[in-house]
């Protein structure tokens, strides 16, 4: 709903103290017919218009009410969160408000917005805080030396025929807990200025971590997008690669481009200056497709289904990609990046016939791989996701390591702690992967607070190797709790209840708490 | 002699505090440092008792509860957890594993001594029951 625009016309003439005839002077046209403007019974625009605004010292949009409309939207909006409680009004009520009160409708608009922002700031770090590992490890020794603390001073006060030495050993052990928490205070102190240091700094990569774990690695609406889109091509064919170029070319007038060609000269250019060479090409200009020669089925088949994806939903991405949760621009992009992988991934492999498949094959990946075309990576990532309430497979964590080590792509699992980049623990499958003439690696894993995991991790290579293009190896791992290793196949054979072939673990050097651990690269963050 | 109670506990401050308490109420008490170690000592010196906190070196409390529950000498011997891990979930783990009882650091000492005799209270019973 608009404010009128002879409404503000009138309004500022009468703030400047200007006459209706002295404006209609000005401006060129008679009294009367300015008189008809004001009373909103005559349209005014274009030239007029302009003559007008400049008259009153406005701008165009101040007259016109665009601004004015933006402000009713946003107010409209602050007015129907739930926090408002009983306050409803209406449209007209708000509208009033804003051409009687801009300002202080501004402000108002303003707040709400600070409030929207703060919370959603709380709630990264609340998020933060219940995943922080070294917070988690802190408060539970400060617990252990007021616990310790508390029992000697109970001693001292209640016990009355205690000797010298007791009374001098329990004090001892007082002022000896007492030591120890004021060092664990210290590092406490100095681990959250480093955390609000780093507020600005808050990597995207965590802030989407955050995101993903809050929505527990599930999402409906991408799910129902994904499905609706893999129809859309299986609708005259099974789905595959043929299948997507096809409807490709059907929807969007894309085709591919003959393989032996070239790919684009801009992006070869770009290519050799980063050194790099890429799988797949999407030229908008000339809306073709090119594939490199040593491009797998898995890659064709992915790429063409997220290229699909984004040109299909590319609106469902952006929203869903502009989420408030994300506080920084650069999660935004790297949001977008990776729903659009999540629904190619769920194109692929249809949540409900994806699930029964894994459990037939009680997760065999290389089978399920066979099946749906896809590499290892893609069905690890997939099962990843499986996480819907009513039907859900076992929960995984996923990580992926470059051959130096540097850990290139993570999926949380929520209470085991996958750094999201550097390097984990080198004790872990991921690394043994590397060197393992093994196809899949298993291992059983044991934390310093007694928590167990299953691990599997295979090497994989994107890309078929010629000479003069390597083979670009990473090894990609499976983590999941102890007790749902016995649904995996890859478990078979191993004595899961049997802890003492466990291999004792860390989440990273920094962050682990073993004490005489040979593999020891870094001093942890806090004392073992 | 029999052995009152164990006490599987390596944080010392703790432990002295714990075993002074308990020996003062009048029952033997002996200590183990590690999970390992209070599994075998279970076995071996078979006590009414068992106090067991859960973050202890080599195996954890809750894997400690898990195995003694399983051998038939143990399966009903009272445990007592003690632990600075209050959240809802541990008590229902602790719970679902087999802890007889569960004392939530820090507690007061009365706690600990009034919920070890009814514990012995109920070791006697089973061993009348035997």
């Amino acid at each position: 709903m608009r404010a009128p625009i002879g409404f503000r016309i009138r309004n500022q003439r009468k703030s400047l103290a200007i006459s209706q005839a002295r404006l209609a002077k000005t401006i060129g046209i008679s009294a009367s017919y300015l008189n008809l403007i004001e009373a909103s019974k005559r349209d005014v625009g274009g030239a007029l218009l302009q003559k007008i605004a400049k008259s009153l010292e406005l701008n165009i949009e101040q007259l016109t009410g665009e601004s004015e409309q933006r402000l009713i939207t946003d107010l409209g909006e602050a007015f129907a969160d739930p926090i408002m409680g009983e306050v409803n009004l209406s449209q007209s009520e708000i509208a009033q408000m804003v051409v009687r009160s801009p300002k202080m409708a501004n402000s108002f608009v303003q707040l709400y917005r600070a409030y929207v922002d703060s919370n959603a700031s709380n709630q990264v770090y609340s998020n933060r805080l219940r995943a922080d590992p070294l917070f988690s490890e802190l408060l539970h020794q400060v617990l252990s030396q007021v616990t310790a603390i508390r029992s000697s001073a109970e001693i001292l006060e209640t016990v009355g025929d205690l000797s010298v030495q007791e009374s001098g050993r329990f004090l001892a052990s007082i002022g000896h807990e007492s030591r120890l928490m004021s060092d664990v205070a210290q590092t406490l102190i100095g681990h959250f200025d480093q955390t609000s240091q780093n507020r600005r700094s808050i990597t995207p990569t965590r802030e989407l971590d955050d995101y993903i774990i809050e929505e527990h690695n599930y999402f409906p609406l991408l799910e129902d997008a994904a499905l609706s889109l893999r129809l859309e091509i299986v609708k005259f064919n099974r789905f595959d690669e043929n299948a997507l170029l096809e409807q490709l070319e059907n929807k969007f007038s894309i085709t591919l481009k003959n393989p032996n060609e070239k790919k684009s000269a801009k992006r070869n250019i770009d290519d050799k200056k980063k050194n790099i060479s890429t799988q797949f090409e999407y030229c908008k200009k000339s809306k073709t497709v090119w594939f490199s020669g040593t491009s797998r089925a898995s890659t064709r088949q992915f790429q063409l289904a997220l290229l699909y994806a984004q040109l299909s939903v590319g609106d469902l991405i952006k929203a869903q990609s502009n989420d408030p949760f994300f506080t920084l621009g650069d999660t935004k992009k790297l949001a977008a990046k990776y729903i659009a992988s999540y629904i190619a991934g769920a194109m692929i492999f249809p949540y409900d016939e994806f699930l029964q498949d894994v459990q037939d094959s009680q997760y065999d990946i290389d089978h399920l791989g066979q099946k749906y075309t896809a590499s290892f990576e893609q069905v690890a990532h997939r099962l990843v996701t499986l996480r819907q309430k009513e039907a859900s497979g076992v929960a995984f964590g996923f990580l992926r390591s470059d051959p130096a080590g540097r850990l290139t792509k993570h999926f949380p699992l929520p209470g085991l702690l996958l750094p999201n980049s550097g390097h984990a623990c080198p004790l872990w499958a991921i690394y043994g992967a590397f060197a393992s003439s093994e196809p899949i690696v298993r291992q059983v894993v044991r934390f310093a607070d007694g928590s167990r995991y299953f691990f599997i991790a295979k090497t994989t290579s994107k890309r078929l190797s010629t000479f003069n293009s390597q083979r670009m190896n990473s090894s990609v791992m499976l983590a999941c709790d102890i007790n749902d290793a016995k649904n995996i196949v890859y478990s078979r054979g191993l004595d899961l209840e049997n802890e003492d072939s466990d291999v004792e673990v860390g989440p990273s050097c920094r962050l682990c708490t073993l004490k005489h651990c040979v593999h020891r690269q870094e001093p942890a963050l806090y004392p073992v | 002699m029999t052995l009152d109670i164990l006490i599987a506990e390596d944080e010392l401050g703790i432990l002295a505090s714990l075993d002074f308490i308990l020996k003062r109420a009048g029952w033997s008490v002996q200590s183990v440092f590690d999970g390992q170690a209070a599994i075998e000592s279970v076995k071996k010196l078979s006590p009414k008792v068992l106090v067991l906190d859960v973050m202890l070196p080599k195996k954890s409390g809750f894997e400690v509860l898990k195995h003694l529950r399983k051998e038939s000498e143990s399966k009903d011997l009272p445990i007592l957890i003690l632990t600075a891990k209050g959240q809802k979930r541990d008590k229902e783990l602790a719970k679902e594993l087999g802890a007889t009882a569960f004392i939530t650091k820090p507690y007061a000492n009365v706690e600990v001594v009034e919920t070890v005799r009814s514990l012995l209270h109920k070791s006697k019973d089973i061993q009348g029951l035997k």
